[in-house]
């Protein structure tokens, strides 16, 4: 076996070795061992209203806006919500809205109040458009992230990184050992940089892994968590997932298969960081059951 | 089967369905429900029919009827998640009892999602509102789906699994799934993201804890895995791939003698592995709080498989 790649297995997040393991076998280079964002953190905001969504899940739409509006002015430490979106994107971008379409899917009241709260800010209906799909990232200069927090039975969490998934134009390529590799689609040439906002639509998560809804594993979190680092948000959604998975069963019940896209689009893609340390949680509002 | 053998009712409370279902097979089921569809191809699938039962002012009950190639990958599919209320729609006891698969739940309902077993065919029928009325209706059309089917039994490799070992070691049959997939696999026990264990759709493998707990009250827990192949042959080449992926820095001892001395345990990270090639079975015990258990673990369930006529 001297001679074979290594295979990536349940021992090596064990030890610890799954950069090497990875390295050597998945993306045939070296996992980078440095502090890829050594300086500065990263701010990830959580925002909750108990008075969101009702255990009838009916959205309240008066109470989403503020939510949004708290997102936005935190986020980008502008004093109103036109101001934090013209420090995001320019009045003249092409704005690509990207929510989640299967299993645990963007609320349509979420998406409804971001493109609002965008032609608030000045920014022409016209240049607002739905860009989740194969190609639709193409055409927009702005990217405004908006998937629903979910755990996903072939990656572990289905949430930030994964929601880019169909701009690479194999999904199904991503499901298995590339899992690891789903930060590389942020770095498509149509994609790079795009990303002014991720904004995650935490009202009502699923916790478990699919593949198909189970509403036992969904419950109302009544939240909205953002940033402009995808890696950290996707980082505190994992927190808020594992921390729920582990309320449920009373003992520690992780994600199974273990969500390694997560380190890897820190260490190897570049794209934000995953380690906790390095994340300011800043949260406001409705405190029961954080979860963080 | 399909479902025009089956009496699904036109009206249930305020719910009604169309005449016929939206089909979905192999071809088409990821159109569907993207990836969730490798979980059903990792079984045996046939096909897939939809129905939706919409109403005014209700919300909708979503009606998905799985058929699979037999009982034993229908069994599989529910056995992913044994959590919820058990039910039962002909009086028989709906409880897993914790003894024994003689009267096995094949029916179990939580947050408005009814999931049920019903001889090959697996169903999922999910109330968009979950209310006393939509539960309801859930359960009266989960009773049509179950009326006039047989009552198949559990895939014969569950069976072969002690339910105690010695007065210490109990099988945790909330936690045990059969499953055809490596994918499958990992979703309940992370092994790795190839498959190592070579576990394919010829295969049949059924994973469950054993659990252990001392005076202390603090659950000692170990895994066992059982992989029936088709053949001898295919068996051994996968313990020896397993061995080389998983093991790579331990000695290999890999026999085909059901009869050879106690197998011998490995330390890992996590515990003691012990493995055993039984025939066209692979046996794995993970987790072991010490080599000792490991053993006891394999060889009792040895015992058990060959008394029930396996390991050839």
């Amino acid at each position: 076996m001297k001679d074979k790649m290594p295979v990536l297995t349940r021992r090596d997040f064990l030890r610890g070795t799954i950069g090497v393991t990875l390295g050597t076998s998945v993306f045939g280079i070296q996992w980078p061992k440095g502090e890829a964002r050594a300086a500065g953190s990263s701010l990830v905001t959580v925002v909750r209203d108990k008075n969101a969504m009702d255990s009838a899940k009916n959205i309240d739409i008066t109470v989403l806006e503020k939510m949004l509006t708290e997102t936005l002015t935190r986020v980008t430490g502008q004093e109103n919500t036109k101001d934090a979106w013209l420090s995001l994107v320019k009045p003249n971008d092409v704005i690509g809205l990207v929510p989640t379409d299967h299993l645990n899917p963007t609320h349509d009241e979420v998406v409804h109040v971001v493109k609002n709260s965008l032609m608030d800010a000045g920014i022409p209906e016209e240049r607002i458009r739905d860009a989740q799909g194969p190609r639709n990232a193409k055409k927009c200069d702005a990217l405004i992230a908006i998937p629903g927090l979910k755990a996903h039975w072939l990656t572990g969490i289905g949430t930030v990184l994964k929601n880019y998934i169909m701009y690479s134009g194999s999904p199904s390529s991503y499901h298995k050992s590339n899992s690891s590799k789903l930060g590389e689609i942020w770095n498509l040439p149509f994609v790079k940089g795009k990303t002014k906002l991720v904004l995650v639509d935490s009202l009502y998560p699923l916790c478990d892994k699919g593949p198909q809804p189970d509403p036992r594993y969904q419950w109302n979190y009544n939240g909205l968590i953002a940033g402009t680092d995808p890696v950290a948000v996707e980082t505190v959604c994992l927190k808020i997932i594992t921390e729920k998975r582990k309320a449920i069963r009373g003992e520690p019940w992780p994600l199974s298969p273990p969500p390694i896209c997560i380190e890897a689009a820190d260490r190897v893609y570049g794209l934000g960081t995953s380690r906790m340390e390095q994340i300011q949680i800043q949260h406001y509002g409705w405190e029961d059951k954080l979860l963080l | 089967m399909n479902a025009d053998k089956l009496d699904l009712p036109k009206t249930v409370g305020v719910w009604n369905r169309p005449d016929s279902p939206r089909l979905i097979n192999a071809k088409n089921i990821f159109k569907y429900m993207n990836g969730a569809g490798e979980l059903y191809l990792g079984y045996r699938f046939h096909h897939l029919e939809v129905f939706d039962y919409t109403s005014p002012d209700q919300g909708n009950i979503l009606v998905e009827l799985y058929f699979m190639e037999n009982s034993d990958d229908a069994f599989g599919l529910l056995s992913l998640d044994w959590g919820g209320e058990p039910v039962s729609f002909d009086g028989a006891p709906a409880a897993t009892s914790k003894k024994s698969f003689t009267s096995p739940t094949r029916a179990l309902y939580g947050g408005g999602l009814l999931r049920m077993w019903s001889d090959d065919m697996y169903a999922r029928v999910m109330a968009e509102r979950e209310t006393p009325a939509s539960k309801e209706a859930v359960i009266t059309i989960g009773k049509a789906i179950a009326a006039n089917t047989q009552h198949s039994p559990e895939p014969v490799l569950v069976k072969k699994l002690p339910l105690e070992i010695g007065t210490v070691w109990n099988l945790r049959m909330d936690r045990l799934s059969f499953f055809r997939s490596h994918l499958v696999l990992n979703s309940i026990y992370y092994l790795s993201h190839e498959n190592i264990l070579g576990i394919d759709l010829s295969a049949e493998a059924v994973i469950a804890p054993y659990e252990y707990i001392p005076g202390s009250g603090n659950p000692k827990r170990s895994q066992f895995l059982l992989v029936k192949y088709e053949n001898p042959e295919r068996a051994r080449q996968a313990l020896n791939r397993f061995h080389d992926a998983y093991l790579p820095d331990h000695k290999k001892e890999i026999s085909a003698d059901t009869d050879a001395d106690s197998p011998s345990p490995f330390r890992l990270e996590d515990g003691w592995l012990a493995y055993k090639l039984l025939g066209k079975y692979i046996a794995i015990v993970f987790e072991c709080p010490d080599p000792e258990s490991a053993r006891t673990i394999l060889q009792n369930n040895e015992s058990n498989l060959l008394k029930k006529g396996g390991g050839s």
